[in-house]
């Protein structure tokens, strides 16, 4: 076992000190992206789907030309590990990508207690870090190193709430649910907020179990109150399905919102017909898609099995600012790229924008992109709403 | 395997992992802390199945230290010493009401009791505001006197739990352990209190459960309820299935392979868990006694060539 | 009132699968002295391969009863051929050692998931329901689905209690479970009679998978939060009592339905598992256990 050891401590250090070498000998050429995502259980297709958007990023890159930076041209890489969505796995993939494969920029990391615990290590490394985790906690001027590339329920739930209670102003009353995680809590503080400031009352507002499989006594609880709005704020799609359906075979027909929706295939694949016109405030519409996301649309559905969506869209929107500040900062040291980042202006997955947020966060540390509503009919997402921001 | 060589291919071992510590790097520093502490997972789970029993529980335990860890860094600035000893005390103190109570059940009742005690306690994090809820405790770093030779700290530390436990094992005490495991009414017979004894067992391997959850805490700086799920025990199963349960060193190297094997699977883009389940079910089937047993074999024939 | 009855009807609805589910573990504790945690594995099998033939046969077949019952049968025959070789190269060799056995069927659950994972993907995959709409029934709304569902944990239930009580088979079964030295002495065949039991516990797990799959998320994760269910509701019967297992998953599904409604579905969860504590500190066996 000794022996076995030392030959495993010795390959250790033989490929590190390899990939030392690589990385010095091709510094010119490939830039390193780390990818702290959830790769197995049941977020894995939000890792899977990040870590091939970002192939397809520095992909297209490359096709353009690189990154041109003091006259050299680099060309990005990427490295996904699993974080399993918790600390432990999530200190295990910082460390691996940070301490052992050299990353200097995180493009995409997904949960926020995995995102804390990388986070915890790159700003005292000075690594630029990509989430697209909810907490609040893990923004602002305290982090400078860190960057968000995904709406949050702070800026989707204000707009959309005000914008379907114009559409439904006979609404008053509101059962609200969330998953009992660190998303679910955020996102159930700000959407109650939201409704109470807009006028309707929040009559029940219930946390449940991720990976909860059995949903009749969920539905029967929020039915009880015979709300006129069912809103399932950070629910996982598959979830949202089941929830919708139960509620339709209690009899319950009213008006049904879901923030975080990021996609129509999860929710029929379990709720069928119980999930016709329900609004998502995360999903991207099929019928105002251009060519190039069709394309990225279509990709997606063959490597993960399902369309594309807004988390998975947050990596392939950081290389591209990534790059774009590199070549504004005409640097690629972390520091001066994440003191840039601010600034920087660059076409995103859905267009041109840039950075913003500090009244809210205290930093411009929030990509800016719109809010798009959208609303379930047949089997299709069709637009309905879009705050530009 | 003699008893004197277990010692040895531990500190061995130990041995082998601070230079790993002072030659290897920061990755590789890293890494040792992991194995140390998975070794002490491992066999603080080896030691209760002494008496026979397999304890689910010990996860929950290395969460409570863990937790009492966060907390005391989060909300009173208390001496690292007396952290980590409050930490092993909350644990201990636990052990033995849980204990108390649940002892009386065994085999298979006692394992999924502490299976559903681990998951209660795992949500039970999760709608405490003060533990941080779902997203767990932030910014635990070792003080900064330590800081710098904190995988050394931590390293030794976890062996000379180890070696401690091994100490117990090899007492008068420990052959009680073992006694009440191979028949309970022989022991009670002779005037021994076996209920007092196995919680004595039981409350001793989850105090060290506790400790190395502290340590865990320090070393990671971030935890969270989902890092403390059964899962956890499964993983500990892992490194004493694989090393093997016979011996006090198999709980050790099945720790060492397979943080090894795990972290170079990773680059790889293996999946953890097909891995894992891996090791176990091969070890289980082709290989009962583990590393430890294959390595005593071999000697074994060795010898009998010469 | 009508609240109370809706949430009663709806536990019964609910313990239907944790019953089907926890017949199973019963059963092979029952004969094999196994705690067999990979369980939830083959309920998860059994829904993804439904799925995927379902899928298939789309074209052809449409999503009539034609379908489901071929797809049926090939998840079912899956199921079993999985169960098989994990008995003949796993469970087999190590009969009567519970902790062997339990770390083996742990190592089976990460390397099933892990591999499940790998094979069909993340994603949600649809099943389209056997019966669609509700029906109206004593002033509550149920789902067909779940109607037929409950119909079929009921009348297989009864045929897995007749089949013991009075077959020769089920006596066997019945008297391995009990004393299996004694039961050879008798000249019954142990290890073919352990064999059966498994794999009826297989078919069992399949059946389960493949009657929730309409209603449910069929991901490969999805047995998970059934075995952690079916578990309590067996310790919480007593390990290898079939009646047993169906008290106790009637009394889990009850605590999910009223504290769920009444309190909070993640208070619901906490419960559940501070009552199989202290169920176990007043009756350490279980309600119904012997062993």
């Amino acid at each position: 076992m000794r022996i076995m050891f030392h030959s495993s401590v010795a390959l250790k250090t033989a490929s590190v000190a390899a990939m030392l070498i690589a990385a010095n000998l091709c510094a010119a050429e490939t830039i390193k992206l780390g990818l702290s995502v959830p790769l197995s259980g049941a977020a894995a297709n939000w890792g899977k789907g990040s870590d091939w958007l970002c192939a397809k990023a520095a992909q297209e890159i490359k096709a353009q030309g690189g990154i041109k930076v003091q006259g050299q041209t680099h060309q990005f890489e990427c490295v996904s590990y699993d974080n399993q969505y918790n600390a432990a796995e999530g200190t295990k993939v910082a460390q691996a990508l940070v301490m052992r494969d050299g990353v200097q920029f995180v493009v995409g990391s997904i949960g926020t207690a995995p995102v804390r615990a990388l986070q915890s290590l790159a700003e005292r490394k000075n690594v630029l870090l990509f989430t697209v985790a909810w907490g609040a906690s893990i923004k602002g001027p305290k982090f400078p190193f860190t960057f968000s590339s995904m709406n949050t329920p702070l800026e989707i739930s204000e707009p959309m709430i005000s914008f379907i209670k114009k559409q439904h102003p006979e609404i008053k009353t509101v059962a609200m649910l969330n998953p009992n995680d660190a998303t679910g809590q955020e996102a159930e503080k700000v959407t109650k907020a939201a409704w109470e400031k807009n006028g309707a009352k929040v009559l029940v507002s219930d946390l449940y179990e991720r990976g909860t499989s059995e949903f009749q006594p969920i539905a029967a609880r929020l039915n009880a109150v015979k709300p006129d709005l069912v809103d399932l704020g950070a629910v996982p799609p598959a979830d949202v399905g089941l929830i919708f359906k139960e509620l339709k075979s209690l009899g319950w027909n009213g008006v049904k919102v879901v923030e975080a929706g990021t996609g129509a295939d999860g929710l029929l694949a379990t709720g069928k017909d119980a999930v016709e016109g329900t609004y998502l405030g995360a999903a991207i519409p099929a019928n105002s898609m251009t060519p190039h996301q069709k394309e990225l649309d279509e990709g997606m559905r063959k490597a993960t099995g399902e369309g594309v969506n807004a988390v998975q869209i947050g990596a392939y929107d950081a290389v591209w600012a990534i790059k774009a500040a590199m070549e504004k900062a005409q640097s690629i040291d972390p520091v001066a790229v994440a003191k840039t980042m601010p600034t920087v202006k660059f076409k995103s997955f859905y267009g041109e924008t840039g950075f913003g947020g500090k009244d809210i966060y205290g930093s411009d540390q929030q990509m800016l992109l719109p809010v798009i509503i959208t609303r379930l009919t047949g089997s299709t997402l069709q637009e309905v709403g879009r705050v530009e921001r | 395997m003699t008893e004197y060589k277990e010692w040895i291919g531990i500190v061995a071992i130990a041995c082998a992992l601070l230079a790993g510590v002072a030659f290897g790097g920061s990755y590789i520093g890293t890494l040792v802390v992991w194995i140390a502490i998975a070794a002490v997972m491992a066999s603080s789970l080896r030691f209760v199945l002494l008496i026979g029993e397999l304890n689910f529980a010990s996860a929950a335990f290395f969460g409570i230290g863990a937790y009492c860890t966060g907390y005391i860094v989060n909300h009173a600035d208390l001496p690292f010493v007396l952290t980590l000893a409050l930490s092993g005390g909350l644990a201990l103190v636990v052990s033995i009401v849980f204990g108390g109570i649940t002892l009386k059940v065994k085999g298979p009742y006692f394992l999924l009791i502490g299976f559903a005690f681990t998951e209660a306690l795992r949500i039970f994090y999760t709608r405490m505001e003060a533990l941080g809820g779902n997203s767990g405790l932030v910014g635990i770093f070792p003080p900064a006197w330590l800081d710098a030779h904190y995988q050394y700290f931590t390293t030794v530390l976890c062996f000379l739990l180890i070696l401690g436990l091994l100490g117990i094992e090899r007492s008068h005490l420990g052959k009680i352990f073992i006694a009440i495991r191979d028949n309970e009414n022989v022991v009670r017979s002779v005037g021994n209190r076996v209920f007092f004894t196995k919680v004595v067992c039981f409350a001793i391997a989850s105090t060290v459960a506790g400790l190395a959850g502290s340590l865990h805490a320090f070393a990671n700086n971030v935890i969270s309820p989902l890092d403390f799920g059964f899962m956890l025990s499964i993983f500990a199963l892992a490194y004493l299935k694989v090393g093997g349960e016979d011996s006090p060193l198999g709980p050790v190297m099945g720790a060492a392979l397979l943080v090894c094997v795990a972290s170079y699977a990773q680059s790889l883009g293996g999946n953890e868990h097909i891995l894992y389940g891996l090791a176990i079910v091969l070890s289980v089937l082709f290989m009962p006694k583990g590393l430890a047993g294959l390595a005593d074999l071999l000697r074994r024939k060795k010898e009998s060539v010469a | 009132m009508q609240e109370v009855f809706q949430l009663l009807f709806t536990a019964l609805q609910i313990s239907a699968v944790y019953i089907l589910f926890s017949l199973g573990l019963t059963l092979i504790f029952g004969v094999l002295k196994v705690v067999n945690f990979a369980h939830g594995q083959l309920f998860t099998f059994g829904a993804l391969v439904l799925s995927l033939t379902m899928g298939a046969l789309a074209p052809s077949l449409g999503h009539g009863w034609a379908a489901y019952l071929v797809a049926g049968l090939a998840g079912l025959a899956a199921c079993l051929a999985v169960g098989l070789v994990i008995y003949q190269f796993g469970f087999k060799r190590l009969e009567r050692d519970m902790t062997g056995s339990f770390i083996l069927s742990a190592g089976l659950v990460l390397l099933f998931e892990g591999l499940m994972l790998e094979v069909f993907g993340g994603a949600v995959r649809p099943v389209p329901a056997l019966l669609e709409g509700n029906v109206q029934m004593l002033g509550l709304m149920v789902s067909r689905q779940r109607l037929v569902l409950l119909v079929f944990a009921v009348l297989l239930t009864a045929a897995i209690l007749t089949l013991l009580r009075y077959t020769r088979f089920g006596k066997a079964l019945r008297a391995v479970a009990i004393d299996y030295e004694a039961a050879m002495l008798q000249g019954i065949a142990y290890r073919r009679i352990a064999l059966y039991g498994f794999l009826m516990a297989c078919a069992l797990a399949a059946t389960a998978g493949m009657l929730i799959a309409p209603v449910a998320a069929v991901t490969p994760t999805l047995g998970d939060a059934y075995l952690v269910k079916g578990f309590i509701a067996v310790v919480v019967g007593g390990m290898g009592s079939i009646v047993g297992a169906v008290a106790g998953s009637l009394l889990i599904a009850l605590l999910e339905s009223f504290v769920g409604f009444y309190f909070d579905p993640s208070i619901a969860n906490l419960a559940i598992f501070v009552i199989v504590m202290v169920v176990l500190l007043v009756k350490p066996k279980g309600f119904f256990g012997n062993d």
